[in-house]
């Protein structure tokens, strides 16, 4: 494998599910789609031929072990994605959805994959950038899928936050560029928007003028990736998304952003030889998470309450990220990873939830375990393992990040974080055990069964429970020289 | 070209081009407001072919014409397009009335002509007036986002904050990477269509594109 047959799969099947035939041709090219592209792209990565990277067309595309993590995030959480969808979307019966809708779904869900793809793909931040926009405008109409009033709320003000922010992102790449050519660091015109080349001449960058295109790219990215206070947008898109979508955008769609962050983090780190940039993703990480705890205690609706949860958790990423050593680094890139594992089972159990309640309330929801004991335990252990319970893999990766923190000396956020925390595991536990216990309300339960949704339930609760305590060794590998590679080592 | 024209021609365009930008805050109907659109993209198309052919870097006379035919031409009339369907003629809301838009504006352009009036940071590659002007643009496609209800003046907003963006990336740097252009082009082109549908969703929903009644989702 390549990395443009990497990216050739999504595109064709793309278009391949556009072709008008019954839905359950659809179905079967949408689920095969994603399955072959996840397969081609984990053959890629766990191949030995790209390490430490490899360049494809013209070194504007690059792979490296950082991009491979994502890589394996976003077709793995896509595949379960889509999995989920062939239950929840493509169902028969009076309340399903017509043929030609279905099509289109299908066709941005694949375009979506290949957007992010591309995001995480690109060595040129020019086209970073262009992903990134294309991610947004590959999604609008994902949020999207029902027509309602809310929905299209939500789809509008995702639009048009996330194009201001990411408006401000192309400011921050006007400056890195202009700050390439000022210098008259030699080489090709072509090379000097490319992370690579920019990192080689690092030295060379006027340290200033990064420092302010820092600043504007994390607004700008950090809008996409939900960092407080620039995540207006992404309660509204989570809560009123599809299930599997919910389940793409929380889980990938914000790493992915994260890792647009994370490259000029590491440019700008070479460049200014300062804790610049990594003071101020603390700065927002912890604010993300402050932001995100009273309304995750207040919370009435679960879907708002998993989106909220997002911002937390992207928060502590970017707090991760800022407290820096290979300790601090490793812990963010694998908290990512759980997180996106995590949160996507929640999301999709938030669709069975759904199915079964017929509302997105949680005072309206009682009784989950006698209702269905299956999605009972699933919910109730995602939820513990989503607040920080041990033995799961986010609190793994939460203790790798605060002993980072620690170790790092930043005494203050880490005991921010450490209360903050707290209050956000009393809150879901208390919510938890609202809608889990109890006695359920209203007649009972009418929702069929669906066996590939109840398996990408199973599924992901063993991904996240043996996560807690072993990493494959591939992936351990792959990881560590993921956090090398932003710690700024020139391979 | 002589030098001293390719200046005065510079900087009367720049002159042009801010009144442009007055104009699209100043006028009262969606109409003229897309009509103003069409000539700042028109202006800006100018000050980089301009540019482009006073400093000899012909590349960026491919942007050049990109930006005459997509936001001079194809964009303006995908708008005309849509408020004819949508039957709007009626003039622009806004939170704020028009007079005191402008003042704002006005205080906007001293803020920007401000901040870079510190030339050690920014050495632009050519006519550091520019410079200013780009970010103004940018302001004052955030300031008609945030204050206008239509949701067609969001984009308007959008876009005028894209125009700004691009002069600034070819007064610093004459322009970004040929390829990068091409896929910024596309993905704006792209975003116009989308949120063009989502305009008539919107109506559809809502029975009204006054982004202001849009206030289910809250907390």
């Amino acid at each position: 494998m390549t990395i443009d047959r990497v990216l050739w799969m999504p595109l064709i099947f793309a278009f391949l599910c556009l072709i008008p035939c019954p839905k359950r041709m659809t179905r079967l090219t949408f689920m095969t789609g994603a399955i072959l592209s996840a397969i081609g792209a984990w053959l890629f990565v766990f191949g030995a031929s790209w390490s430490p990277r490899v360049f494809a067309f013209n070194e504007n595309l690059m792979m490296d072990s950082l991009s491979a993590v994502f890589v394996l995030l976003i077709t793995s959480v896509g595949v379960f994605s889509a999995v989920y969808a062939g239950g929840y979307l493509f169902k028969e019966g009076d309340s399903s959805i017509s043929a030609l809708r279905l099509r289109r779904y299908a066709f941005f869900f694949h375009l979506f994959l290949f957007t992010m793809l591309l995001t995480v793909f690109s060595n040129n931040l020019g086209i970073m950038w262009i992903a990134i926009e294309g991610t947004t405008l590959a999604s609008a109409f994902l949020v999207n899928v029902d027509d309602k009033k809310s929905s299209i709320e939500a789809a509008w003000k995702y639009l048009i936050l996330c194009s201001v922010g990411i408006a401000l992102a192309l400011f921050g790449i006007i400056l890195v560029y202009y700050s390439a050519i000022a210098q008259a660091v030699a080489g090709e015109s072509g090379l000097l928007l490319n992370w690579t080349f920019l990192l080689s001449k690092a030295g060379q960058l006027d340290s200033q003028v990064l420092r302010i295109s820092f600043i504007f790219i994390l607004v700008g990215y950090g809008t996409k990736a939900g960092l407080a206070p620039f995540h207006a947008w992404l309660p509204d898109a989570h809560s009123q998304a599809p299930a599997p979508v919910s389940a793409l955008l929380s889980g990938v769609l914000l790493s992915c952003a994260t890792l647009g962050i994370l490259r000029f983090h590491i440019l700008t780190t070479a460049a200014t030889g300062s804790a610049f940039s990594g003071t101020l993703l603390i700065l927002f990480g912890v604010l993300s998470v402050a932001v995100a705890t009273p309304f995750i205690l207040e919370q009435k609706d679960y879907k708002r309450l998993l989106a909220y949860s997002s911002v937390e958790h992207m928060g502590l990423a970017a707090a991760g990220l800022g407290f820096g050593g290979a300790l601090g680094i490793y812990a963010a890139i694998l908290h990512i990873v759980n997180h996106a594992f995590t949160k996507s089972l929640l999301f999709f159990s938030s669709g069975h939830l759904l199915h079964l309640f017929q509302t997105k309330e949680i005072s309206k929801v009682k009784g989950i375990f006698r209702k269905s004991p299956f999605l009972g335990i699933v919910f109730f252990l995602g939820a513990l393992a989503i607040a920080g319970m041990p033995p799961f893999s986010i609190f793994v990766s939460e203790f790798l990040i605060l002993s980072a923190g620690f170790l790092a000396g930043k005494f203050v956020p880490c005991a921010l974080l450490l209360i903050l925390l707290a209050f956000i595991f009393i809150g879901f536990l208390r919510h938890a055990n609202r809608m889990t216990l109890g006695v359920p309300e209203g007649p009972p339960p009418v929702a069929e069964k669906s066996f590939l949704m109840d398996s990408v339930l199973g599924l992901g609760l063993i991904v996240i429970f043996v996560m807690g305590f072993y990493i494959p060794g591939p992936f351990q590998r792959l990881l560590l020289d993921a956090s090398r590679v932003a710690g700024g080592a020139v391979v | 070209m002589s030098p001293e024209l390719a200046t005065s021609l510079i900087h009367f365009l720049g002159m042009m081009l801010l009144i442009a930008s007055f104009w699209i805050l100043a006028s009262p109907q969606i109409g003229t407001c897309i009509r103003a659109y069409a000539t700042h993209s028109f202006l800006l198309a100018l000050i980089t072919a301009v540019i482009a052919v006073t400093n000899h870097v012909e590349h960026l006379l491919i942007p050049a014409l990109l930006t005459f035919v997509l936001k001079t031409i194809v964009i303006p009339h995908v708008f005309f397009r849509i408020i004819r369907r949508l039957g709007i003629r009626k003039e622009v809301e806004s939170y704020i009335n028009i007079p005191f838009s402008l003042l704002l504006a006005v205080l906007l352009v001293f803020v920007s002509f401000y901040v870079t009036g510190d030339d050690k940071i920014l050495k632009p590659v050519a006519f550091s007036e520019f410079i200013p002007l780009a970010i103004s643009t940018v302001f004052f496609g955030m300031l008609m986002m945030t204050t206008r209800k239509k949701a067609i003046n969001q984009v308007l907003g959008l876009l005028l904050i894209e125009n700004g963006l691009f002069l600034m990336a070819i007064t610093m740097t004459f322009g970004m990477p040929l390829l990068v252009e091409m896929g910024i082009f596309f993905d704006v082109l792209v975003a116009v269509m989308i949120m063009g549908i989502f305009v008539f969703k919107i109506r559809d929903a809502f029975e009204s594109i006054n982004a202001d009644d849009m206030t289910v989702l809250k907390g």
